[in-house]
């Protein structure tokens, strides 16, 4: 019963006035519990009531209603007859009951949903839970950052054990997290670049790589079983270990990082035997390892292939793998630096990942193969995420690595004297390439260089072994410099690369003799700050050969590097600062860097074997040396200042102050000098070449016979100037090159001379210029300038840049003035001097030019054709006057002719035509009316006929003003001066003078043309105050002005004079007339112009005016 | 070979005028030389000073021709245009018409133009004008006499005629022995 029991509404009508909601309540609570009783009255107008009901919630069984309903319907109490009904619910009720339904069916729906597809096994990728939490039910998936749910990765490294935990709900975008600076500077279009990227060779060539794939594909496959499978995630794993393993190596403090790798003790490690590293390396090397060396070095051949395509200027062996670094590092510095930074990180990672064996095993050269081999796959791949990551770690390290890291100014080094290279001579490309390869590489085994040459090149075989003492010294202080451990590992490494017997021997010997070498030649620049350290420590190891000796050095040098890195990172910071013009030169500003570092360095730092390590054998020479650098330095710091002035020059400048000024002035980014810093440099790295010759010669014999001197002089002078300037100065080294120093250095003091006597000259004229305003400065200057031009010539290839400041001054007081006007004279008189212009062709021609020979050579005087106007119709009436009677008799017919037509057509043909006919009769098609055309005054509408016979005198007088024109006298000219003055005296304004001619003239261009020269004139005067406003607004005062000017150069203007003189005539017979006009209002407009005009053009005291005061 | 009369000159005058109205002057004065008018055999040629000078050293009877022929004087002393003269007509023409290219072979066959054929007329030509008739393409076909108005042109049914034919360029081949 209780069960079936509903909550009913129901409507109990009819119900007496006075019955209450307890009666109610418990008249129903019989049949069930009444839970709400609603009375309602309705009542009519007068507030009588007519009807009450009531509603009632009860909660009642079915039969129970029905028996309720029985029983009480139609039933009397209480004074009303009962009429129950069920009602429909409550309207709040249903509305709770709606929303509860709908909220009901709602989750009914989605847990259907959930249900099904937790039938289907999947997991709900909606939950709503905290980013982190993990999914009931399914292990290691967890509820990632932006909710969705993603799976818990485990990468393990291929050469450790160790898992690594990716948790997706920690990193919030994967690259992000992993890549560090996802931030830093990775251009958009790389960017773009890499979306675009993809394995495959067609997303290659779209990303405009076009790679003639030389590989066989097995290889290309093996290559990609490395990078493929997670490639991303295994180079992710990789930084991780190298991140997190040496957690306190963040990537800014990867100078220290440097330094204090070499002090961990995994370092201390020395091969007793080639023979035995070489099995060490075999035996050790992991089986992934060797599949990793395998890939990478597919992938380098691969890289080659691009290079070899992307440059052009390759010359080297292709085989070799290593090359295709080099080329990849020509094509671009940062890659370069930021690859052997990231190389040095990696050998770190190896390091300390790695066990002992593998970790003496890895080569500086093996990681940088590694890291280009990351690199590459970088690119190639699919993997934005990674490149760009790296790129990042790149650049941050790389610009940090430059300025803290020796090894990467090595490697800067390196690549600017690649770039020198190549403009030397091919077998010195090639030698220096080798070496540049080594280096980029940065210690690439002699061994392997030597097969090279032996598979490929056997006619460089003595260069590229020479290359390989070179190349051997070089990776040898540049490990030192960065991470000292790496030096006899590279060597094994490369033979287990290699794997050949000759490289054992090669090796060897190349120990031996590079050991030699290696303390010899610390003269190079980058070796600078490693020798420093060196040089104590050098001697011993010179002494001993062996390589137990080489073992003590490095570990020596270890210490000490680290403590020169540190000291040296603080220095090049700061020096780079200074030195911010990086953008202009880069190679020039690198170089000046480095060297300035070094010099600064050693007074700084006071480390004073700079050069022992090759001196070792003649220790005492350390010392001078060191005072001399040291003496240099402050002789540069002197310069400096010095250079900046223009006209100052040290009377003790040598090659070394030259070179001094010359950094210093780079390094001040005295914008001025740009074209000075070109011409140095070009002068210098001639100089290199010039010297890598003997350099060469002389690696020869070292092997044999150490001469350090030589060498160190060759090798300074390669790379660093006041390297080779020390080398000058060390004329007790009894070198050639000091010799040519000295030759040089005389040279240049004669140029000097040359070039103060020419200062001499400078001045004088530039002193002569203040005083003579006009032709003499600009020849004198003119000659000095054409010595000084035929000067720089030679000062050029001397690489002496003292006059050069001189000279710019002289181009701006005066001399770029004449030399463009120079070149034009030449352009246009070599091209065009012998020939006849086109507008002097002719008979008309000809007499055009005499009339321009009259003339003079002014443009504003220049006569053009419009001048021969008059001319032609002298020609047509010369032509005119010889016809014969033929020809007159045709003429008559012609006449007849046009007569009857004039009849037929009844038109009446103009007078022109019909009177001049006999006459030039011309084609008047369509008439160009042009103003300034005597003859076009015909076709002007005459409004004025007061004066035809004027005009027709006029006609005359123009005729013969064109014959007269050349032969105007002065005399006339002065004549009508006079008369204007009259004129002027009896009218005063001009303005109204000019407008009435203008007006009334019946040739009103004629009036135009004469004040055309005026104009003309005006504009010539305006230097000394004359616009052409002024002439519009006071045209007497211009007036006088032109008479000034002209009897100035009367010859010159004799023409004008003659038209002024008709114009002049002319304007006399207007005045005349309009005289009695003119004269009453004169007085009234001139004065008050006059007065504000004067002010403001003249002068109060002008003498012009004064004059027409007296009048 | 002789000038003109004054008779000659104006009923040839009338008829060139006919189609180039007042341009007319401008064959007669022309600013690149002197050029007449001389009768031989009954044609009048349109000659240059220098070739009158070079024809004069020719015997009449054995002269063919001289200058451009522009048309000759029938018995009656009524001038009829030649198709030579056109090239000197028809830059100068006041009144032209155009005819469809369907059309351009019929007339150069000497029939009339169409009102079917007629591609294009000067507005305001009046009734019996001469005209010069070109080519859609601009080129002209030869000398023509309205035969309505272009008003009338409008309304007329299509096979009407529009242009009486006088000259045109075909009979270089079909008159060719009377062309001189």
């Amino acid at each position: 019963m209780k069960a079936s029991r509903e909550t009913k509404r129901l409507f109990v009508g009819g119900l007496g006035q006075n019955v209450s909601e307890v009666d109610l309540q418990n008249q129903f609570s019989r049949f069930g519990e009444v839970s709400d009783v609603e009375i309602i009255t309705r009542k009519d107008d007068q507030g009588n009531p007519q009807k009450v009901f009531a509603y009632i919630n009860i909660r009642v069984a079915e039969t129970d209603l029905k028996k309720c309903m029985s029983v009480l319907n139609k039933t009397k109490w209480k004074g009303g007859t009962l009429q129950i009904q069920l009602a429909k619910e409550n309207f709040l009720q249903r509305l709770a009951q709606e929303r509860e339904e709908a909220k009901a069916k709602k989750e009914k729906s989605t847990i259907g949903n959930t249900n099904l597809l937790e039938k289907m096994g999947v997991v709900d990728f909606h939950m709503k839970a905290v980013p982190g939490t993990e999914v009931p039910g399914h292990k290691n998936w967890v509820v990632s950052k932006f909710g969705r749910v993603l799976p818990v990765l485990h990468l393990k490294n291929q050469h450790k054990r160790k898992i690594i935990k990716y948790d997706p709900s920690k990193y919030c975008h994967n690259l992000k997290k992993i890549g560090e600076d996802f931030t830093s500077a990775i251009p958009i279009s790389s960017l773009t670049w890499e979306l675009e990227g993809g394995n495959d060779p067609m997303s290659k060539k779209r990303q405009g790589k076009f790679s003639d794939f030389h590989c066989p594909p097995s290889k290309i496959i093996k290559v990609q079983e490395d990078e493929s499978p997670s490639a991303s995630l295994a180079m992710r794993s990789r930084h991780h270990r190298v991140i997190m393993k040496n957690p306190h190596l963040t990537l800014q403090q990867t100078a220290q990082e440097i330094c204090k790798d070499p002090i961990t003790p995994k370092s201390p490690h020395v091969p007793d035997s080639d023979s035995q590293k070489l099995k060490r390396n075999k035996n050790s090397l992991s089986d992934d390892d060797t599949e990793l060396e395998d890939g990478l070095r597919l992938m380098i051949a691969r890289e080659e292939n691009f290079g070899r395509t992307s440059c052009s200027s390759v010359n080297e062996s292709e085989n070799e793998p290593f090359e295709v670094v080099r080329n990849y590092f020509k094509s671009n510095v940062q890659k370069h630096c930021s690859l052997t930074d990231s190389g040095i990180k990696n050998n770190v990672s190896h390091l300390d990942s790695e066990g002992n064996v593998v970790s003496n095993n890895c080569d500086y050269d093996s990681v940088d193969t590694d890291d280009v081999a990351m690199k590459k796959v970088s690119k190639i791949k699919n993997n934005r995420e990674f490149s760009q990551m790296e790129k990042s770690l790149y650049k941050k390290t790389s610009l940090k690595h430059r300025k803290n890291c020796e090894l990467s100014d090595h490697c800067i080094k390196v690549q600017k004297r690649k770039n020198n290279i190549q403009l030397a001579v091919n077998n010195r490309v090639k030698h220096l390439s080798c070496k540049c390869l080594s280096k980029s590489i940065s210690s690439e085994d002699a061994d392997c260089v030597s097969e090279s040459a032996n598979s490929e090149e056997d006619e460089y075989n003595a260069m590229m072994k020479n290359s390989l003492h070179v190349t051997f010294t070089l990776a040898d202080l540049g490990q030192l410099a960065g991470s000292d451990l790496k030096a006899p590992k590279e060597d094994t490494k490369s033979d287990g690369l290699e794997t050949t017997s000759k490289s054992d021997r090669a090796s060897e010997n190349h120990r031996t003799s590079g050991s030699l070498h290696r303390s010899k030649q610390c003269i190079y620049p980058e070796e600078i700050v490693a020798s420093l350290l060196e040089g104590e420590e050098n001697t011993p190891g010179k002494q001993k050969s062996n390589k137990n000796n080489l073992k003590l050095k490095f570990q020596s040098f270890k210490g000490i590097g680290c403590l020169y890195g540190k000291e040296f990172v603080k220095k090049s910071m700061k020096e780079n600062v200074a030195s911010g013009d990086t953008s202009k030169n880069q190679n020039s500003l690198k170089l000046q860097d480095l060297t300035s570092m070094s010099m600064e360095n050693i007074p700084s730092g006071k480390l004073t074997p700079f050069q022992c390590a090759k001196k070792a054998d003649d220790p005492n020479y350390i010392q001078p040396q060191k005072r001399q650098f040291v003496f240099k330095s402050q002789n540069y710091k002197v310069v400096s200042p010095s250079s900046s002035d223009k006209g100052s020059r040290i009377p003790s400048c040598s090659l070394l102050t030259l070179k001094d000024k010359k950094y210093v002035s780079l390094g001040a980014e005295t914008p001025r000098k740009g074209f000075e810093e070109d011409c140095c440099h070009r002068s210098t790295k001639t100089g290199k070449v010039s010297e890598k010759g003997p350099d060469l010669s002389s690696h020869v014999v070292p092997e044999k016979s150490p001469e350090v001197s030589s060498r160190m002089d060759t090798q300074g002078s390669e790379t660093d100037f006041p390297l080779s300037v020390e080398s000058s100065s060390d004329v007790n080294a009894k070198d050639k090159q000091a010799e040519d120093n000295q030759k040089r250095l005389a040279a240049l003091e004669a140029r000097k001379k040359a070039k103060e006597v020419q200062k001499k000259l400078v001045h004088n004229a530039l002193a002569n210029l203040d005083g003579h305003p006009e032709d003499k400065p600009t020849h004198i200057i003119f000659g000095s300038d054409s010595e000084s031009e035929t000067e720089k010539i030679s000062t050029q290839e001397q690489s002496c840049l003292i006059e050069k400041p001189v000279k710019e001054f002289l181009n701006r007081a005066s001399g770029k003035l004449f030399d463009s006007d120079e070149k034009e004279y030449d352009s246009e008189d070599d091209s065009s001097r012998f020939k006849i212009k086109p507008q002097f062709e002719g008979r008309a021609g000809k007499k055009l030019m005499d009339l321009q020979s009259h003339f003079g050579t002014d443009d504003r005087f220049r006569m053009d054709s419009r001048f021969l106007e008059s001319d032609t119709e002298e020609e047509q009436e010369e032509v005119n006057e010889k016809k014969t009677t033929e020809e007159e008799e045709l003429a008559t017919e012609k006449l007849k002719a046009l007569n009857i037509v004039q009849s037929i057509l009844r038109i009446n043909l103009s007078n022109s035509t019909s009177k001049g006919s006999v006459a030039a009769k011309r084609f008047k098609d369509i008439i160009h009316y042009d103003p300034t055309r005597h003859d076009h005054a015909t076709y002007e509408k005459k409004r004025d006929d007061n004066q035809p016979k004027e005009s027709k005198a006029k006609r005359k007088k123009k005729r013969e003003e064109a014959e007269k024109l050349p032969v105007v006298s002065k005399e006339m000219y002065y004549n009508i001066a006079m008369d204007l003055k009259e004129i002027f005296q009896a009218t005063k304004d001009t303005n109204e003078k000019e407008g009435v001619p203008w007006n009334e003239d019946c040739d009103g261009e004629k009036a135009k043309e004469v004040h055309d020269p005026a104009a003309l004139k005006a504009g010539a005067k305006q230097p000394s105050g004359f616009t052409f406003s002024f002439f519009d607004s006071d045209t007497k005062n211009i007036k006088e002005e032109t008479y000034k000017v002209e009897t100035v150069k009367p010859g010159k203007n004799s023409w004008q004079g003659a038209s002024f003189f008709e114009d002049s005539s002319s304007e006399e017979e207007d005045v005349a007339e309009e005289t009695n006009d003119i004269k009453p209002r004169l007085g009234e407009i001139s004065l008050p112009e006059k007065e504000t005009t004067r002010f403001f053009f003249f002068s109060k005291n002008d003498e012009r005016l004064h004059g027409e005061c007296i009048f | 070979m002789r000038p003109l009369t004054e008779e000659e000159t104006r009923v040839m005058f009338e008829k060139i005028a006919k189609y180039i109205g007042e341009n007319l002057q401008l064959l007669i004065d022309r600013p690149d030389g002197t050029y007449c008018f001389r009768l031989h055999n009954d044609r009048v040629y349109y000659v240059s000073e220098k070739i009158l000078k070079l024809a004069a050293n020719i015997s009449g009877d054995k002269l063919v021709s001289l200058g451009t022929c522009f048309g000759k004087f029938t018995k009656t002393h009524k001038f009829r245009l030649h198709v030579t003269a056109l090239d000197y007509l028809a830059p100068y023409a006041k009144y032209k018409v155009w005819v469809k290219p369907g059309a351009e072979q019929s007339f150069l066959y000497g029939n009339h133009v169409l009102k079917s054929g007629l591609g294009r007329i000067t507005e305001n030509t009046s009734q019996y004008q001469g005209v010069v008739v070109y080519s859609m393409a601009d080129i002209p076909l030869g000398f023509g006499v309205a035969a309505k108005s272009t008003q009338d042109c409008r309304k007329v049914d299509p096979m009407a005629i529009v242009v009486f034919h006088q000259a045109d360029i075909g009979e270089y081949v079909r008159h060719e022995e009377t062309l001189t």
